[in-house]
């Protein structure tokens, strides 16, 4: 069976290197310390020197000069400083090709950190708070193509049957596969022991209306997705095959100033996200 | 050559030279073409009006369709073209499905073409515009022949 085929997929995703993960159940007890976390980022040199080169980033503004882990900590909270190791460890995964939705290498992980500053510049635009969560949310809401493409790639002609009939991609996705890469993003991210919000606005994405609950973070994410889309960056064969909802927009209050000013500036903090996460 | 233009770009070129952009979603492709003088440029504009952010339209004009269309006609003009030659087509300003109007960009982005084109009494002659797909150009500068790339089909524009 072909679900079963992509359930195996699932479990057999990469998994987060072993200090990302001890850093996420740090942050989720309370009691936490600089020296914990010291502790965890000591085991691994590289990730340390990537956390602490991307503290110094355009992207997250600090004006001083961060040179320790302790300063990282103390300046942008465990909370940041958690979003930063799990984008390094998260490019290592996504920063590939993916065949059957059409993005040559690098488009995916361009698409997931547009998707993240245009969440978090949309917030800014619209003067809401999301959770910090926006930034790995954003990063991460499109990993389960990453598992569908190859499926996708071989029942395209299905696929391409359901989207004449007037389907969402993800509809589309669903009715052929049996699952739409949303789900599979959130299953992959459960594994990983992600916070709950975060696997939340990564499975409704494309469907926020459909989550019994209302999170700001989730709204930003699934109009940041379809503008990054509309605005060229890691729109493949899918296209604007989805539909922005009326509710999200209703509850945001987003008008089209907010989109096209935020549209304006998604480029440059693009690229200074990129060049932050950019090893060297 | 070939010669790229980015999301919010504009470049001219030559005989020999193909002007290439990648996926227009609600974005604006624009060529223009003088068969005479065998020149074109092409111009890949993200937003309609410059005045939602016009510091970024002082640095990048081509980032809009109110700055980006003068400027890429102007570039062409300065390159030999002559306007009663001028060939123009458009392409691109794809929409998300549904009816949601704040999403409609680029609906935005070719009324602000009409708009401009109509006020210099400059006629289209081809273009592919809205729906949902991502389209691709190749726009070969010598001919002014235009491959349009859309949902995995190729075919002239
Ligand atoms: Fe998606
Ligand atoms: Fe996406």
């Amino acid at each position: 069976m072909r679900i079963d085929q992509i359930g195996g997929m699932i479990k057999a995703f990469p998994a987060m290197p072993g200090a990302a993960l001890k850093l996420l159940t740090l942050t989720d007890a309370p009691s936490a310390t600089v020296q914990q976390i010291e502790d965890v980022l000591r085991q691994d040199p590289g990730l340390t020197a990537n956390v602490l080169k991307l503290a110094n980033s355009a992207y997250f503004g600090i004006p001083s000069k961060v040179g320790s882990v302790r300063q990282a900590v103390m300046l942008l909270g465990l909370k940041r400083l958690v979003q930063m190791v799990v984008a390094t460890c998260a490019s290592a995964i996504i920063d590939r090709g993916v065949p059957g939705y059409d993005l040559p290498a690098g488009e995916l992980w361009r698409h997931s950190l547009a998707v993240s500053v245009a969440a978090k510049g949309l917030a800014g635009e619209l003067k809401i708070q999301a959770a910090d969560e926006v930034f790995t949310a954003g990063l991460l809401h499109d990993v389960g193509k990453l598992v569908l493409g190859q499926f996708v790639q071989e029942e395209y002609t299905d696929i391409k049957r359901a989207l004449a009939q007037g389907m969402t991609f993800e509809a589309a996705e669903a009715a052929v596969l049996g699952i739409d890469h949303a789900e599979i993003g959130a299953r992959v991210l459960a594994q990983w022991s992600l916070p709950e919000n975060i696997v939340h606005a990564v499975r409704w994405h494309h469907a926020p209306e459909k989550f019994g609950t209302v999170d700001i973070m989730l709204d930003v994410v699934h109009v940041a997705n379809m503008l990054c889309l509309m605005i060229g960056i890691g729109v493949g064969r899918e296209g604007l095959l989805h539909e922005p909802s009326p509710v999200v927009t209703r509850r945001l209050g987003l008008e089209p100033p907010h989109l096209e000013k935020v549209a304006s500036q998604t480029l440059q903090w693009v690229s200074e996200l990129s060049q932050a996460l950019a090893v060297g | 050559m070939n010669i790229t233009v980015l999301v919010g770009d504009m470049k001219t070129g030559r005989t020999g030279d193909i002007l290439v952009t990648h996926a227009l979603g609600s974005c604006l492709g624009l060529m223009v073409f003088d068969p005479m003088a065998k020149v074109g440029g092409l111009l890949h504009a993200m937003l309609p009006l410059s005045s939602i952010n016009p510091e970024k339209a002082r640095g990048n004009p081509a980032m809009f369709v109110d700055t980006g269309v003068p400027l890429l006609f102007k570039s062409v003009y300065e390159m030999g073209g002559a306007k009663e030659r001028l060939i123009v087509k458009a392409a691109g300003c794809g929409n998300p499905m549904g009816k949601n109007e704040i999403f409609k960009i680029g609906e935005r982005n070719y009324t602000v073409l009409k708009k401009l084109l109509w006020k210099n009494n400059i006629l289209l002659k081809a273009e592919s515009v809205g729906g949902t797909a991502s389209r691709t150009i190749h726009f070969e500068v010598d001919t002014g022949g235009v491959l349009l790339s859309c949902n995995g089909t190729k075919g002239p524009l």
